[in-house]
C-alpha cells in the first residue's frame, strides 16, 4: 500500500525515486489489474521472474478464463492444476517460479470438503445441482475462489511472494470485494431464512423471503427451489468460517506488503478505462502502487528536409516511418492521464516488442524493461 | 452498397478478447448497413459507454435512442442505440409474460440479485432473451450486438444451454428454448468475430470460434482482423538499398531515422503475416482485414474509414 490510505508513516516517507523494482521487492502479494487487451497476464509473469531472480520463491496465480499464462508459460493448458507448477529454468540464488491456473471448481469443492465437518454432509453438497452449477459458473464464485486460493497460498508460507492476475475489468475491481460481497450474501435476510430448520422457517420466514422461493418456484419450477434451499442450508454450519475468511483476506489486501500495479496501453479506450479502474482501487482502499503502460510504440527520430518521393521502395520506407511517427505521437498524448492518475506512484513504460511476447525469452526480455 | 452478409441474419453479435476493438467493430458495422438505408439497433451488453459518442450520439443507456440518421440514396438510414441491464430485462421479461402485481411485487422485493445468485446465468440468459424479443418483433432491420469481451464472450452465449441443463421446466426452460433456437437459426443469429493478427489474440479467437460454432451451433459471419498495417514490400528493401536503386541521396540522420522504423516495421509485419497464415490455416471463415490507423484515439473520422474498409463482398460458406 503507499500512502494513499494515510495511515502508514512509512509509505509516506517513501522517496519519490522509487521504481517498480523497489515496489516488487518490498511485496508479499502483489495484484495486477487493468483492462482487457494490454498484456497484464503477461506483465504478471514476467514481475514473477524478475523477482524469482532476486532469489525468491513466488507464485503466479492467474483467474482469467482464457489461460494466457499458460500460453505465455508454456504450460498444458487442458491439464487441470490445482497446486503451483514449478516454471523450469526460471530463478537465481534459491529463487523460483511457480504458475497457476485458477481451478475455481476444485477450490470450491475442497473448500466445502474441509468445512462441512463431516464427509456424509460434503458429499450432499458436492451432489448438489445448484452447488455444481454455481461452483462451475458463477462469475462472483470464480473471483470469491481466487481469493480463497491467494489466503490458502499465503497460509502454506511456502512463497515469498504472491501474484495475483485479475481478470480484466473495467468499472471495478470485482475480485477485491468478493469477500465483502459474499459477507453481504450471507447477511442477506433472504439467506439466512433459507438456512433455518424447516419448521422455524416456515414461522419465521418474511415476505422476502416467500417472494423469493414463490419467484423461483414460478420462473424456474419447485425442483429449483428444493435444490436452492437445500443448498443454502447445508452451507449453514460453515457461515462463521466464510465470514472469518472473507475478513481475513481483506485484511490482507489492505497490508503493507500488498500492493496494487495498474497495467495499461497508450491507447485512448485502454486509458479511458484504466483511469476509472485506478480510482475504484483508491476509492476502495486499496492504493495505487505503481502503472505500467505497455505495448508503447516506438518514436523514430524525425526526418529533416526530405525529398518527397513518389514510389519505390524508399516511399514505402517514408510512408511507414510516417505513420509509426504519427500513431507514436499519439499515444505519448494518451499516456498523460495516465501519469496523472498514477499521482507520483512510479510510472514505467514499456515498449512494443518487435515480436509478439509469448515464450520465456520474451517474458525474460520483458521482465528485464520492467524493472530495469 | 453494403455487400450481402452485412445482412445475412437479423442479429449479428460481434465478440472478440479485450482490447482487439469489437465494440468499434460493432459500431462501424451499425454504420455500413445504416448507410445503405437500414434501421440499426446497436445494443451494447456490458454498456460501454464511449460508443454512443463515436456514432456523433449521447452515450448508451437503457432507453432505446436515435444516435445518428445517414444519408443513404434518396432516403436515410439510421443507427440506435441502447444497453440492455438485467435488471430491466427481468423487469421487462414479467411485463411480457403478463406476470400479475402481486408476484411482480414480489420479484422486486426478492430482488435480481438473489434469484439471480440461485439461477446461474439467468442475467445474461434475461439479456439474451430481450434480444430475442426485440429479433422477433423486427424492432430494427438489423440488431448489432456487442458482447462482452471473450471469456465472457463465451459464457454469454452459453448460457442459454447452462440453463437448459439446470432447469427442466417453467418459464425460464422456455426462455433458454427460445434463446437456443434462434442462436441456432443462421437467418435470425450469426456471430461476428473480432481479432487481432498477433499471437495470443489469434489463439484465442481460434478458440473462440469452434467453442461457439460447435457448442452452440451459431453460425460464423466472417473474421475481421483488426488494426493490421498496411503490407509495405518496399520495408524489404534496406534503406540504404533502396536510396542507392532510386538515385536518391539520403542525409545521415535521415538514414537513421528510416533505419529505426524500418527494423521495427519489418519485424512487425513479419510477425503479422505469420499470423494472418495461421488464421487462414485453422479457421475455413473468410476474413475481411481492416487497416491500422495512425492515432491511438479513434474518432469519428476513423470510423467512416473502418466502415469503408468493413464493406467489402465476402463469400460466405454456407
Amino acid at each position: 500500500m503507499t500512502a494513499t490510505t494515510g495511515t502508514t508513516p512509512a509509505a509516506e516517507a517513501t522517496p519519490p525515486s522509487t521504481t517498480l523494482a523497489d515496489i516488487l521487492a518490498g511485496s508479499r502479494v502483489l495484484v495486477t489489474c487493468g483492462p482487457g487487451g494490454v498484456g497484464k497476464t503477461t506483465c504478471a509473469a514476467a514481475l514473477g521472474i524478475a523477482a524469482a531472480e532476486t532469489g525468491r520463491r513466488v507464485v503466479v496465480m492467474t483467474v482469467d478464463p482464457a489461460r494466457r499464462l499458460a500460453d505465455a508459460l508454456g504450460i498444458d493448458v487442458d491439464a487441470k492444476m490445482y497446486e503451483p507448477h514449478e516454471v523450469v529454468g526460471i530463478g537465481s540464488r534459491g529463487g523460483a517460479l511457480f504458475a497457476l491456473m485458477l481451478d475455481a471448481e476444485t477450490t470450491f469443492d475442497r473448500m466445502i470438503v474441509e468445512r462441512a465437518g463431516d464427509a456424509a454432509k460434503a458429499d450432499k453438497i458436492l451432489a448438489n445441482p445448484v452447488y455444481r452449477s454455481i461452483a462451475g459458473s458463477l462469475a462472483g464464485a470464480q473471483d470469491y475462489m481466487a481469493i480463497e486460493r491467494l489466503h490458502q497460498l499465503h497460509d502454506s508460507g511456502e512463497y515469498d511472494l504472491l501474484i495475483i492476475d485479475t481478470p480484466p475489468s473495467r468499472d471495478a475491481i470485482d475480485l477485491l470485494e468478493a469477500p465483502d460481497r459474499l459477507v453481504r450474501f450471507l447477511g442477506h435476510p433472504i439467506y439466512r431464512a433459507l438456512t433455518m430448520p424447516s419448521r422455524s422457517f416456515a414461522r419465521v420466514a418474511n415476505a422476502g423471503t416467500s417472494a423469493f422461493v414463490w419467484v423461483v418456484r414460478r420462473l424456474a419450477g419447485p425442483r429449483l427451489v428444493e435444490d436452492t434451499i437445500e443448498f443454502f442450508r447445508s452451507l449453514s454450519g460453515m457461515e462463521q468460517g466464510l465470514r472469518q475468511r472473507a475478513a481475513e483476506v481483506a485484511e490482507l489486501l489492505r497490508a503493507d506488503s500488498s500492493v496494487f500495479v495498474m497495467v495499461s496501453s497508450p491507447r485512448a479506450e485502454a486509458v479511458h478505462e484504466s483511469v476509472h479502474l485506478a480510482n475504484a482501487v483508491i476509492d476502495g482502499g486499496f492504493g495505487l502502487d505503481s502503472v505500467v503502460i505497455n505495448l508503447v510504440h516506438p518514436l523514430p527520430p524525425p526526418l529533416i528536409d526530405m525529398p518527397p518521393i513518389a514510389d519505390g521502395p524508399l516511399a514505402d520506407h517514408i510512408a511507414y516511418h510516417r505513420d509509426l511517427t504519427a500513431l507514436a505521437t499519439s499515444e505519448r498524448e494518451q499516456m498523460a492521464a495516465l501519469i496523472a492518475v498514477a499521482d507520483g506512484a512510479p510510472v514505467t513504460e514499456v515498449p512494443l516488442l518487435e515480436v509478439d511476447v509469448h515464450d520465456l525469452d520474451g517474458l525474460g526480455r520483458l521482465a528485464e524493461l520492467l524493472v530495469r | 452498397m453494403q455487400p450481402a452478409w452485412v445482412t445475412d441474419a437479423r442479429v449479428v453479435v460481434v465478440a472478440g478478447k479485450g482490447g482487439v476493438g469489437s465494440s468499434t467493430v460493432s459500431a462501424a458495422l451499425a454504420l455500413v448497413a445504416a448507410r445503405d438505408g437500414a434501421d440499426v439497433l446497436l445494443i451494447s451488453v456490458d454498456g460501454r459507454p464511449g460508443i454512443g459518442p463515436l456514432l456523433g450520439g449521447a452515450p448508451l443507456d437503457r432507453e432505446d435512442r436515435v444516435l445518428r440518421i445517414v444519408p443513404a440514396g434518396k432516403g436515410s438510414g439510421r443507427i440506435r442505440g441502447r444497453t440492455i441491464p438485467p435488471q430491466q430485462a427481468f423487469a421487462d421479461y414479467l411485463e411480457l409474460k403478463g406476470v400479475g402485481g402481486v408476484l411482480r411485487k414480489a420479484a422486486a422485493a426478492a430482488s435480481l440479485d438473489s434469484i439471480a445468485a440461485a439461477t446461474p446465468g439467468l442475467e445474461h440468459l434475461l439479456v439474451l432473451g430481450k434480444i430475442k424479443e426485440l429479433e422477433r418483433e423486427r424492432a430494427a432491420d438489423l440488431i448489432v450486438v456487442d458482447a462482452p469481451p471473450a471469456g465472457h464472450a463465451a459464457s454469454f452465449l452459453r448460457s442459454a444451454s447452462a440453463l437448459q441443463a439446470v432447469v427442466a421446466n417453467g418459464p425460464v426452460r422456455v426462455q433458454a428454448d427460445e434463446v437456443a433456437a434462434m442462436l441456432a437459426d443462421r437467418n435470425r443469429c450469426q456471430a461476428l468475430l473480432v481479432t487481432l493478427a498477433e499471437e495470443t489474440p489469434v489463439n484465442e479467437v481460434i478458440e473462440l470460434a469452434y467453442d461457439i460454432e460447435e457448442a452452440l451451433g451459431l453460425s460464423l459471419a466472417p473474421l475481421v482482423v483488426n488494426s493490421c498495417w498496411p503490407d509495405r514490400d518496399g520495408l524489404l528493401s534496406t534503406v540504404t538499398a533502396a536510396s542507392k536503386s532510386q538515385g536518391v541521396k539520403l542525409s545521415a540522420a535521415n538514414k537513421a531515422a528510416l533505419d529505426a522504423s524500418a527494423d521495427f516495421g519489418r519485424s512487425r509485419l513479419e510477425g503479422q503475416r505469420r499470423q494472418l497464415a495461421r488464421l487462414a490455416d485453422e479457421l475455413a471463415l473468410p476474413r475481411i482485414v481492416l487497416p491500422r490507423l495512425p492515432t491511438a484515439d479513434f474518432g469519428a473520422a476513423e470510423l467512416e474509414i473502418m466502415a469503408d474498409a468493413l464493406a467489402v463482398p465476402v463469400t460466405v460458406q454456407r
